[in-house]
């Protein structure tokens, strides 16, 4: 494909849309759990495999389509966010402690909750890997070709995104958590809830990666080992986007999609890994807050 | 005294009772099968068909009164230990197995790297398997003399059976995509010359790799170069994410071959219609009558885990685990015995007759199955054939 071609495919533009949607929501939970009580939760692709999970037996157990399971998922994945932070995180961030101290504890945590995750899904599922069928019909805008499954999955990816965005925009409890990101101890000095707020990020983060579980269960086969992959996109995009930075992870999620669909469409599919990556590496070194570092540092 | 009388009654009694409930090979001593399996770790959901035919069979065998040890039936029990996907944790296992555990019988592991890896174990105790999923031109070169491989998806042979069934059909074009991981590679090594000999031009080809997530640019130039064939070399999950965005897209090719996947239920399952037409790889079914067993062992499978067996590896497993049984049935557990037997014999399978020349099955011919009506139909070659090729139609 010439480069005019590429540029200019809307099936292309398409699945670098709907690529950045996804990673974006997924990304979204980990960047905020960062941001306010600074764990990294590596077994945050594990919640969106346990949301695909979850979906595929609503779907072919229950009947329950994923447009109306998303929301049953989203508020199981919720209440494991809620649970996690009451029984587990809540007395480890009590501890007194630096931060370098907190990542590093809270790495060995998830690391180990994301082994029992996996383990425990391939105990009680088995390691064969899922499919089903939802919504395969094939709608067509002139040259763009789009199954029903994907094209939902962008859509609700995208409003997700926007109501994330509006509820930190405008919501109380969203303007307080933005708060707690900026800087936890001021916040805590005007009056902010803190642990509230932890348990609010908990909540949305690991309920977004419930949803974003649902799309990618539509959309293509998974495993109980499907989360690693997704963890290591999200973990790219938070830092592309700068820690902690909510619209900085939305904007480089699309950024992330579009370097992956077109340059693997410029160049080729073996170079997906290598493009990633090495952006990846030039932004650390030239830009090793993220890339939108200035424009939001207030 | 009355009281120690009434107990001696009772438990006399009781042994007599617990005599007539107890199978009749309760005075056997089990048959003892190890094998290391890949239960965790990323060939975890490969091998799950091979595990789930291993414990069908034992189940089964048990419930048949055991297994017929020259003569003898004496009750099977396994020996199995996680190999965490690694195949240097696979020989070490079997080492045990052999020297610590001292089984009776070994089964094999999932996969080419595995079951390679462990032949210079086997030759160093002198201790046969039988082989299974595991399908490369190096097995052959290696001349191991104590395993044996059931399948015919032999990369080699396969791009000439596969070339042969294109010019069949009036192939005169092909787009050519491969994975970069071994088994695909090595099928599209020897494809290429097959395919420039029988002079079918490829008009667009590309390789990419198993971390693919997205086909749409592959996709869009194979339907622009429009090609009579499309040749897709891949594994289970990029099979499933090229057959959904070939539908979406909309690929009109009429020839539509797609390498590791399309066997298993899973893919049916997740494709739905758009699977119909499409050729894959496989040389089973259970629709030939001549093959003793085939139907029964599908619905025993189906019975068993609510769905279709996967029709390359369950039946691969199946195939070795009859011909390990008829061999003991025939010579016992001597290891000497049993190579001599497994390498000269032939055997009944439900895949219909083994023999093994070197390490190969000389009678099973390289097949391929074709997804019609959602099922599975064996459509090369004719002598195994369970209905015509038919041209894939784009709904």
């Amino acid at each position: 494909m010439s480069f005019i071609e590429v540029l200019s495919s809307s099936q292309i533009l398409f699945a670098a849309l709907l690529t950045g949607a996804i990673y974006a929501i997924v990304a979204v939970g980990l960047n905020m759990v960062y941001g306010t009580m600074r764990l990294l939760n590596v077994a945050h692709g594990d919640i969106v495999m346990i949301g695909a999970y979850a979906a595929y037996w609503l779907f072919t157990q229950l009947g329950i389509p994923p447009v109306a399971s998303m929301f049953v998922v989203a508020i199981f994945c919720a209440l494991i966010g809620a649970a996690l932070y009451k029984l587990l995180l809540k007395k480890m961030l009590a501890r007194p402690g630096d931060v370098p101290h907190l990542e590093a504890r809270s790495l060995l945590l998830f690391f180990g909750l994301s082994l029992l995750i996996q383990n425990l899904v391939v105990s009680l599922q088995t390691a064969t890997p899922r499919a089903y069928q939802y919504m395969d019909h094939v709608y067509r805008i002139s040259n763009l070709a789009m199954t029903g499954n994907r094209l939902l999955a962008l859509l609700v990816a995208f409003f997700l995104c926007l109501a994330i965005a509006a509820f930190l925009r405008w919501n109380i409890f969203g303007l307080a958590l933005r708060a707690v990101i900026e800087r936890t101890d001021a916040a805590r000095i005007v009056g902010v809830d803190v642990e509230r707020v932890h348990l609010i990020s908990l909540v949305i983060g690991f309920g977004a990666a419930g949803v974003a579980g649902v799309l990618l269960s539509m959309m293509e086969q998974f495993s109980p080992f499907m989360g690693f992959s997704l963890t290591i996109a999200a973990f790219i995009v938070v830092i592309l986007g700068g820690l902690g930075n909510i619209a900085g992870g939305f904007a480089a999620a699309m950024i992330l999609g579009a370097i992956e669909t077109y340059g693997v469409a410029l160049t080729s599919p073996n170079m997906r890994s290598i493009l990633i990556y090495g952006v990846f590496v030039l932004a650390l070194i030239l830009l090793p807050k993220g890339l939108f570092h200035k424009r939001f540092k207030k | 005294m009355k009281t120690q009388s009434f107990f001696i009654k009772a438990a006399l009694a009781c042994s007599v009772l617990i005599g007539l409930n107890s199978p009749a090979f309760a005075q056997e001593p089990p048959v003892r099968i190890g094998y290391s399996m890949s239960d965790t770790g990323p060939f975890a959901m490969a091998s799950q068909e091979q595990i789930n035919v291993y414990n069908m069979w034992k189940d089964e065998v048990n419930a048949r009164g055991g297994l017929d040890v020259a003569g003898k039936k004496r009750p099977v029990e396994f020996v199995e230990y996680d190999n965490q996907s690694k195949p240097d944790q696979s020989v070490r296992i079997y080492e045990k197995l052999i020297t610590n555990d001292k089984v009776d019988l070994l089964l094999a592991p999932w996969g080419t790297p595995f079951q390679i890896s462990l032949a210079p174990v086997l030759e160093k105790y002198k201790f046969p398997v039988v082989g299974n999923t595991a399908a490369s031109v190096a097995v052959r070169q290696m001349h191991a003399h104590y395993i044996w491989f059931p399948t015919s998806a032999v990369p080699d042979k396969m791009a000439v059976a596969l070339t042969e069934m294109m010019k069949k059909n009036n192939v005169k074009t092909a787009a050519v995509i491969s994975n970069i991981l071994p088994f695909t590679k090595e099928i599209k090594n020897y494809l290429d010359p097959q395919l420039k000999k029988a002079g079918i031009t490829v008009k667009y080809e590309t390789e990419y790799p198993p971390s693919i997530k997205d086909m749409t640019s592959i996709v869009t130039q194979v339907k622009n170069a429009k090609p009579d064939a499309v040749l897709v070399l891949s594994y289970p999950s990029d099979s499933i994410l090229f057959e959904k965005q070939a539908s979406e897209i909309g690929i009109s090719s009429p020839f539509q071959f797609v390498a590791v996947g399309p066997s298993t239920a899973a893919f049916r399952q997740a494709v739905g219609k758009a699977a119909n037409g499409t050729v894959t790889l496989g040389h089973w079914s259970p629709d030939r009558p001549e093959w003793k067993g085939a139907k029964a062992f599908y619905d025993d499978y189906v019975a068993r885990y609510k769905y279709e067996p996967d029709y390359l590896n369950a039946p691969l497993a199946y195939m070795s685990l009859q011909i390990l049984e008829q061999a003991v049935a025939k010579v016992g557990l001597d290891k000497e015995k049993l190579r001599q037997t497994i390498s000269t014999d032939t055997f009944d399978t439900i895949d219909g007759k083994v023999k093994f020349e070197g390490v190969e099955n000389v009678i099973t011919p390289t097949a391929f199955l074709q997804i019609q009506n959602g099922k599975l139909q064996i459509v090369w070659p004719e002598s195994i054939a369970t209905s015509q090729f038919q041209p894939k139609t784009h709904p």
